[in-house]
């Protein structure tokens, strides 16, 4: 009973207090498309990803009734940072849903104009207003109707000083350019929803000291884990050896909130709730470095030799892009082969045997292209440049020579070599449904790719990747270009299991490399994957990206066609950037894959 | 050889071009579609007074297309020159568009034309043509197309000077849209800010890059009183993309040059 009264005055309340129009709303996912689009178009980093901000306290007076609510402390801010456009999840601000959706595209506008951080907020706001008005003069009249709507929302009653910061801002949004600075004030001033904010918002230490930014690492696990970004904070590692463990969770809000500098040697984390995460102010990380590292001691470290597949080689050193610096890191990674160590010769498994056949019934019929063979002895019709040619020799009185006078629909041999380089990462342990995770999906994909293939006659080679860190990269050799594809590559296919992480780069380069050595005139690179570039070193983030795209552009510049097959479904969000917009695709349904990449190979190379 | 096309040069390329016709070299033009290498072409020729052989390959081309054949009419045979072999005799510019287009085989018959023998010879009729002075040849292809299975040959690549067309600058290209639809500064200005905006999405989301072709046609559009905006659609976003998410999203780049 007391919870029900709870959350009907806490509805009655919020919605009394609650100035938004939650029915006009549109929320980033809607447009997430066209924001990405209109980001690149304008003049934004291509390598960046549009993400919704969680939101920050903004620290301004509320009204009575807000106060009552408990709501309004916080905003979501756009804002700007390395790696993402950071953009409010969603839009309700104004009764209507065009002003909504304008307001979006205003500050894709905005962020997507170059503007100097050093300048104060208020000024750099105006600067970029004025830019993005003169470049876009057709944004002008959305930029009135947004200021039109937005001025009766700002606060009316303030306090001394506070009225005067008020008046600063209306001026500035009114007449861009007009005001010079903010007027001091106690409080800071009610968030500008048309303005972007500084990186990340209001706590400028935070970043002082923040050299890289570092993701989680995305561990063994593609469920969906919500798009956003939490505000960080960077805090110093305690180097106190004792103190006390946190072992209560339920007050876990509080505890996570305040940081005290606890030793918390590496431990066994469950995912904290991401609700407790999204009521925070901010987060608290240590960077120490090690978080991931060390906890992946755990369950990463490299099998012992005995157990492990069988080394083939030294080892090939291959570079790395950085893409800060701009530079080619020479030798920077150890790529190594390895074959599998107990891999005993299997036929194909039976539950693939019948979609086996009707893939093999339909490559030997569908993939290589007929064309029309002119001058055969034999064929369908007429060759009619044959026929007026033998008509005028035989006329004009030249000795005939015994030519073909048919034209013949046939085949047309394939000079094609493909790789298919496979992501066997630890990701691709996760359950994609009951009874299959990813790695089975790809191997039964690899398995039915193999039996497309090897009725066509096209020359095919597989490989599989993962890596724990630069030294380590493990790129295992499942069939090479001369082998034929027999019951002991079966074997080998049968035996491929997920680990560690993807250097997605080093595998890629490795691959062209064998690729180029092809005869073929036409090479192509696939690859199959089931998420972003990452590793535990800095080769997550874009770092991993950038990386990926410049080994995909070398690939490209050895004549090769890189191809991307995902079942990331979040995967439109970095692809275009590293393959090209047609250079890749997402397999919705995992399940599908196995009959969908042979499928796609035939449109590929027809 | 009435009046010379309308024609904005880059940079040197009309140079080049005549010092590459007067010593009698080969020239491959490449460019992305739309930028103006046809257009380039047909100006030089009018320039140089010189009659001009447009061949738009396809993947059906043969090379008797090219050389000519032999036809039959009333009992009598005779010989048809094919456009190659018509600019070898008469002397002018034989111009090969979207060569790689062309089956490999069929740009073999190029070789001894492009090389110093200059030579094309007819195997049909057992003629060896030697190519006069006045006789050019040029090739041009698009090699940003995506056709994986097409690309020049390496050996027919190196018989040729090339010479490589972009996008022209910001400031040229308005006085190309000028000067192709006699469209206000102003309007121009847009037009060309909008293309590269657009520009700045080959790859990414784009296929290809908005061609300063339909820039002329989107000015041609709204010269002659079409609405801007919709002209913007129908003569650059839509040939630009299918997919309708991706329309949507140039249309609001166009709505932001135009309002």
């Amino acid at each position: 009973m007391e919870e029900q009264v709870g959350a009907l005055w806490h509805k009655l309340i919020t919605g009394a207090a609650d100035k938004r129009y939650p029915r006009e709303a549109v929320s980033l996912e809607q447009i997430s498309k066209t924001a990405g689009i209109l980001f690149r178009a304008w003049g934004g980093d291509g390598g960046l990803a549009v993400k919704s901000a969680v939101a920050t306290q903004h620290g301004a007076k509320r009204s009575l009734l807000q106060r009552i609510a408990g709501s309004h402390l916080k905003t979501e801010l756009t804002w700007l940072d390395g790696e993402t456009l950071n953009l409010p999840a969603t839009i309700d601000l104004f009764p209507s849903k065009q002003l909504n959706r304008d307001l979006y595209l205003w500050l894709i506008a905005l962020s997507a104009t170059e503007s100097d951080p050093s300048l104060p907020w208020i000024v750099r706001n105006q600067r970029a207003t004025l830019e993005v008005l003169e470049r876009f003069p057709g944004l002008l009249g959305r930029y009135q109707r947004l200021v039109d709507a937005l001025l009766p929302m700002r606060p009316q009653r303030l306090a001394q000083g506070e009225r005067e910061q008020e008046a600063a801002i209306c001026a500035a949004l009114k007449f861009p350019g007009s005001v010079e600075s903010l007027p001091a004030a106690k409080r800071p001033p009610q968030p500008v929803y048309l303005w972007l904010h500084p990186n990340p918002p209001s706590s400028p230490a935070a970043s002082a000291n923040n050299k890289e930014p570092q993701n989680h690492e995305a561990g063994g696990d593609v469920k969906n884990i919500k798009d956003r970004r939490y505000q960080a904070e960077r805090v110093d590692m305690p180097q106190g050896k004792d103190g006390f463990m946190m072992m209560f969770r339920a007050e876990s809000i509080l505890s996570w909130a305040e940081y005290i500098k606890v030793n918390r040697p590496t431990e066994e984390d469950q995912p904290p709730d991401e609700g407790a995460a999204e009521d925070l102010d901010r987060m608290s990380v240590a960077q120490d470095g090690k978080t991931s590292a060390s906890r992946l001691k755990f369950d990463l470290d490299l099998p012992c030799e005995a157990s492990d597949d069988l080394p083939i080689g030294e080892g090939i050193l291959l570079p790395e892009w950085h893409y800060k610096k701009q530079l080619m890191q020479p030798a920077h990674c150890r790529v190594q082969p390895m074959l599998a160590r107990h891999a005993p010769a299997l036929p194909l498994p039976a539950h693939l045997s019948s979609t086996a056949r009707r893939l093999r019934g339909q490559f030997a019929a569908l993939t290589p292209s007929k064309v029309w063979f002119k001058a055969q002895f034999d064929g369908s019709e007429l060759d009619l440049d044959a026929c007026v040619q033998f008509s005028a020799d035989r006329i004009g009185g030249v000795q005939a020579r015994e030519q073909g006078l048919y034209k013949a629909h046939h085949y047309r041999d394939r000079d094609l070599a493909c790789l298919l380089l496979a992501d066997l990462s630890l990701s691709t342990d996760a359950h994609i449904s009951d009874n299959a995770r990813v790695i089975d999906v790809i191997r039964d994909t690899l398995f039915l790719f193999s039996e497309a293939l090897s009725a066509t006659g096209d020359r095919f080679a597989l490989y599989g990747f993962s890596s724990l860190k630069r030294e380590n990269i493990r790129f295992h050799i499942l069939k090479e270009f001369e082998r034929k594809y027999n019951d002991e590559v079966r074997g080998r296919i049968a035996a491929i299991k997920p680990g560690f992480y993807t250097r997605m780069g080093a595998a890629i380069r490795h691959a062209s490399q064998l690729l180029a050595k092809q005869p073929a005139t036409q090479k192509l690179l696939l690859i199959l994957t089931d998420g972003k570039p990452n590793d535990l070193d800095q080769y997550e983030g874009r770092y991993g990206v950038e990386d990926t795209r410049a080994a995909i552009h070398e690939a490209r510049q050895m004549g090769q066609r890189p191809f991307c097959v995902t079942i990331d479904d979040k995967g439109s969000s970095y692809l275009p950037h590293l393959f090209g917009v047609n250079g890749y695709v997402v397999i919705r349904k995992p399940s599908e894959l196995p009959r969908e990449l042979p499928l796609l190979y035939a449109q590929l190379t027809r | 050889m009435s009046e010379l096309p309308f024609y904005q040069p880059h940079s040197n390329e009309i140079e080049l071009f005549e010092h590459a016709y007067r010593n009698r070299l080969p020239l491959l033009i490449k460019g992305p579609t739309g930028c103006g290498k046809t257009r380039f072409v047909s100006h030089m020729a009018a320039k140089l007074n010189l009659p001009l052989y447009t061949v738009a390959c396809h993947d059906d081309l043969t090379a008797s297309d090219l050389v000519g054949r032999h036809l039959i009419g009333d009992g009598v045979t005779y010989w048809n020159d094919g456009p190659l072999t018509r600019a070898v005799r008469e002397g002018g510019i034989c111009y090969l568009d979207e060569v790689v287009e062309a089956r490999k085989d069929t740009t073999v018959v190029l070789h001894p034309l492009s090389d110093d023998r200059r030579i094309l010879p007819i195997e049909r009729t057992g003629e060896i043509l030697k190519a006069p002075p006045e006789f050019m040849l040029i090739v041009s292809y698009n090699p940003g197309y995506q056709n994986f299975l097409k690309g020049m040959k390496p050996s027919t690549r190196q018989r040729f000077v090339s010479l490589r067309f972009d996008f022209p600058e910001s400031e040229l290209e308005q006085q190309i849209v000028i000067g192709e639809t006699g469209a206000d500064a102003m309007l121009a200005k847009r037009l060309v800010n909008l293309a590269n905006s657009l520009r700045a999405l080959k790859e990414h989301d784009l296929e290809e890059a908005a061609s300063t072709r339909l820039l002329v046609y989107v000015a041609t559009l709204i010269g002659s009183g079409f609405d801007p905006a919709e002209a913007c659609r129908a003569a650059l976003v839509e040939p630009l993309t299918d997919d309708e998410e991706t329309a949507e999203a140039l249309m609001e780049i166009v709505y932001a040059s135009f309002g």
